[in-house]
């Protein structure tokens, strides 16, 4: 398949990665000399140099064969151009574009088949709001996910000294936890990812990420010594106003919190004035530490810093952490960050970069596969998809089949019923089920999953 | 370093050798000259260390990186001259090991420089095995790796970078794997073809053969002592003519020839300018030949036509004893021995491309003088060159040459003269194969020193890996950090 990928910036970067390590042919188009150096260096995939939204460079780049188009410059107006382009050259099967202004998603019509006819819209910063509300939600939780449409969700925290299970091995587990509706799928120790087997045994510190159902999410984390007694976010700050701060402030109002909203631009603040009304607004400047205290930042339970500038986000966050404020939340995109986030003492990262890549790839593999997630910094991919009938997953029990080590069944969903399961569980054809797995035993998984060829 | 990559993609390259010497070793058997068991043991060997390398060093994913790249080129190329010696050592072909050695590397090279007095009563599958070489090393043997091993990620990037010769050209297909596979095959194709033609004008397939791979790789060993004057063929010579040029022009261009038309040909610049300095060429030294050699026009141009190609193309075939020829012809020769053909293409020396960029610096900069404040880029097919490309191109040619004096200086001091030093370090370094004076057409290296032959096997590497892969690996900075 060909795929073209327009503007290589770390959401284009990161799906070209992605294709191109998958066997796809993948062409990337940007404009700036010397991203492009770095990506020669880095990728295997054809460049072309120029401008995304130029016909002659569309066509230089084989638009006529292509089968996906996925436009995610900075700008909005070159990915739809892309795309109407895309559209008229050729008809291109599928096509995605990343657009941020609330003025133009506002205004879908001409997102419809009759004019750009996108089959998919990405917001990173709406994608990224979504994630921080979701992780809000459970105090403690270092990452949230749903999976099986909410009907399962995967919680990510850090095991304390307080935990009744460090120490304990993986299948001990159920005894913590009456219901025994927990199944731990991965586990993140030091830079080491692990896929737990039984035996594996937990240790403080760790970052465990379990399978549970939604109602349950809370006493998980209170079993991995997180989050005590206290209500969820009754106190929340927010710095930066922009699209991510704003659709968070929002929401959190709704909730019913008394929200606090820092913004540097006094224009931009009247207009979040003018669209939260119980929201205090201030205008100032993040980093400022008598402007922290002075808005009593020791009584904050959750700080959420998610400015434009991730280096800013990273030190007003330690900054709000060391003048008393509980939880800390930062909206961070380099890779290079997000890997010692925990160390440095940041409780949550979110990256809208992450979040729409794994976005763009559940809808690119829709089908068989329901969804695809990553975690860890892809690390861990989880997939949703429905068991075929012959292939090597069904009528066996999960403890007989020939599982490549570093993946694991994470949930089954038999007639609506969802079940986690446990080594003597059977999955039949037709259940949906989520695997687990680290990204090298990927292409094992997918043949354990494949239908075998019947002969008469 | 991940030392267990690079043996493991050395092993790798040792089985594409052996799988190659299957081909003399059934030539052999066909002819029944004695050879067999020479191959049959080399090819044992080869095979063996093969898959040892392969086997014990390897690793889940093969990923290479930047440094890997210039390693495992460097070492491929160095363990393929020597393993490809192992048949003319075990059947004896060669009094001493320095001369088998410089056979096997003048053929993997595509130099076609040789040791043989006497070419013509080699068994045939030491025949064979000689242009097998220049097959393989013409487009590069670990281009073949980079088609068929599952390298990850960038690897294959990375080797074909530091094995390609000339400006590394874009990639034209988004897989490096898939544009490995369509060189080979554009490689494959057009050996067949000249193949098929010098049959039908009249060779035998087994001469046929040695000539398309001799051409088309642009190495330059024949199975007559002649050379192609052995034929006296007009035909056949033009033939040569027309698929030497093929064969130094770049495989890109081809296949975009394959997809556009001729319009790729003349759209390319760098193609126009090494048309042109071939045209050039051939009638300035038609007209030198015309006054003080021969009396025809037709046999000066011929011959003229010839040799420039052969020399130019990096080829090495000679139709007439150019060594004997006035001094203006020589020296329009030698100076060609440093142009070369086009860049990504099976030729040597410096490349056309960069000679051309060079010129199009000089008259920028001389045209600076005249407007101190124009802006003067240097452009390439109507694109602007970063001043990287540019300081890249002024430092090959700097390096080319100094590596290229300090070799003549080492032939000299063995007790050369003057002439043959400087023509053989550059027929050596630029890939070509004869030279002037004592190493001419219709004669061979096996009378000089075991030391200049060392240094002029140093050289031919050093010229066909563009001399930086190999000399990078002997900078102290390379190795620490």
């Amino acid at each position: 398949m060909r795929v073209i990928i327009i503007g290589a910036g770390v959401v284009g970067y990161t799906i070209a990665k992605k294709f191109s390590s998958e066997g796809q042919d993948v062409v990337v188009i940007e404009k700036d000399e010397k991203r492009i150096k770095e990506l020669k260096e880095s990728l295997d995939v054809r460049i072309v140099e120029g401008s995304g939204s130029s016909p002659q460079i569309l066509i230089e780049a084989g638009i006529e064969q292509a089968e996906m188009v996925i436009a995610v410059t900075n700008s909005d107006e070159v990915n739809m151009i892309a795309s109407l382009i895309a559209e008229t050259q050729s008809r291109v099967p599928k096509k995605i574009a990343r657009i941020r202004n609330p003025d133009y998603l506002n205004y879908t019509r001409i997102f419809e088949r009759d004019y750009l006819d996108l089959d998919f819209i990405i917001n990173p910063e709406k994608v990224a709001a979504e994630r921080i509300v979701k992780i809000i939600e459970i105090p403690g939780a270092v990452d949230v996910m749903d999976f099986m449409d909410g009907r399962l969700k995967l919680v990510g925290g850090k095991l304390t000294a307080q935990s009744a299970i460090v120490g304990k091995k993986a299948r001990e587990l159920g005894r913590f936890f009456p219901s025994e509706n927990i199944i731990i799928v991965a586990v993140y120790r030091g830079n080491q990812t692990i896929i737990p087997q039984g035996s594996t045994v937990l240790e403080e510190g760790d970052l465990v990420f379990s399978l549970t159902h939604p109602e349950e999410a809370m006493k998980l984390l209170k079993l991995f010594g997180n989050g005590g007694n206290e209500k969820a976010v009754s106190r929340p700050m927010i710095i930066g106003g922009g699209e991510v701060g704003f659709f968070v402030a929002e929401h959190l109002e709704k909730a019913g919190h008394q929200v606090k909203l820092i913004e540097k631009n006094e224009a931009r603040c009247a207009k979040l004035v003018e669209k939260l009304d119980k929201t205090i607004v201030i205008a100032g400047d993040g980093t400022d530490r008598e402007l922290l205290k002075e808005e009593n930042v020791k009584d904050v339970d959750t700080f959420i810093a998610v400015t434009n500038d991730e280096e800013a986000n990273i030190l007003t966050a330690l900054l709000a952490k060391r003048l008393g404020a509980r939880r800390c939340i930062a909206l961070i995109d380099k890779p290079e960050y997000l890997s010692m986030v925990s160390t440095i003492g940041i409780d949550v990262a979110v990256s809208p970069r992450l979040a729409s890549v794994g976005d763009i790839l559940q809808f690119i593999r829709k089908g068989k596969i329901l969804s695809v997630k990553t975690l860890m910094e892809e690390r861990v991919e989880a997939i949703e998809t429905v068991a075929m009938e012959t292939s090597d997953i069904v009528d066996t029990p999960l403890k007989d089949i020939k599982f490549p080590q570093g993946a694991i069944v994470g949930a089954v969903v038999k007639d609506d019923q969802v079940m986690l399961p446990n080594g003597h569980t059977v999955i039949k054809p037709g259940d949906k089920v989520v695997i687990f797995a680290l990204r090298k035993t990927i292409p094992q998984v997918e043949k354990v999953l494949m239908v075998k060829p019947e002969f008469f | 370093m991940r030392l267990r990559v690079v043996l493991q993609v050395i092993g790798a390259i040792n089985m594409i050798l052996a799988m190659a010497m299957i081909a003399p070793l059934l030539v052999s058997l066909l002819y029944s000259e004695g050879d067999t068991k020479a191959f049959l043991l080399s090819f044992i060997i080869t095979a063996v260390t093969g898959v040892i390398l392969y086997l014990v060093f390897r690793t889940s994913g093969l990923e290479v990186g930047h440094r890997e790249g210039f390693v495992i080129v460097a070492a491929a190329w160095l363990s393929t001259s020597f393993f490809s010696s192992l048949p003319y050592i075990f059947s004896g072909t060669f009094p001493t090991f320095v001369d088998a050695i410089f056979e096997a590397t003048s053929g993997i090279t595509t130099t076609g420089a040789s040791v043989l007095t006497e070419i013509e009563e080699l068994p045939h599958g030491i025949l064979f095995w000689r242009s097998m070489t220049h097959w393989l090393g013409g487009i590069g043997i670990v281009l073949f790796g980079v088609a068929i091993l599952p390298l990850l990620g960038i690897g294959g990037m990375q080797l074909y970078k530091a094995e390609a010769s000339g400006i590394a050209g874009d990639k034209f297909v988004p897989r490096i794997k898939d544009m490995a596979k369509i060189l080979v095959k554009v490689y494959l194709f057009l050996s067949f073809v000249m193949m098929v033609l010098l049959i039908i004008s009249g060779m035998g397939i087994f001469e046929a053969f040695i000539h398309a791979v001799g051409s088309i790789s642009t190495g330059g060993f024949s199975n007559r002592n002649l050379s192609i004057a052995g034929y006296n063929s007009v035909l056949i010579e033009w033939l040569i003519i027309i698929f030497m040029t093929v064969g130094a022009t770049s495989f890109a261009l081809h296949y975009d020839f394959y997809r556009k038309g001729f319009r790729a040909y003349r759209e390319n610049e760098e193609f126009r300018f090494y048309i042109l300095v071939l045209v050039a060429a051939t009638l300035l030294v038609a007209i030198n030949l015309r006054i003080f050699h021969y009396s025809g026009i037709g046999e000066s141009l011929r011959h003229s036509a010839f040799q420039v190609v052969s020399i130019t193309t990096t080829t090495g075939y000679s139709s007439a004893d150019f060594a004997k020829w006035p001094a203006f012809s020589q020296l329009v020769l030698m100076t060609l021995m440093f142009v070369g053909g086009s860049a990504g293409s099976t030729t040597g020396a410096i490349k056309c491309v960069r000679v051309l960029v060079l010129l199009k610096f000089i008259y920028k900069e001389m045209y600076r003088l005249i407007h101190p404040h124009a802006v003067t880029p240097v452009k390439l097919n109507g694109k602007v060159l970063s001043p990287e490309v540019l300081k890249g191109v002024v430092g090959f040619t700097l390096l080319f040459l100094f590596v290229f004096v300090i070799s003549s200086f080492l032939l000299a001091a063995t007790g050369l003269d003057p002439v043959t030093s400087i023509s053989s370090t550059a027929a050596s370094l630029g890939n070509i194969g004869p030279a002037l004076g004592t190493t001419g057409p219709m004669s061979n290296f096996a009378a000089i020193p075991s030391f200049a032959k060392w240094v002029l096997i140093l050289d031919m590497i050093l010229g066909r890996l563009e001399i930086y892969t190999l000399l990078i690996l002997f900078v102290p900075a390379f190795w620490k950090g």
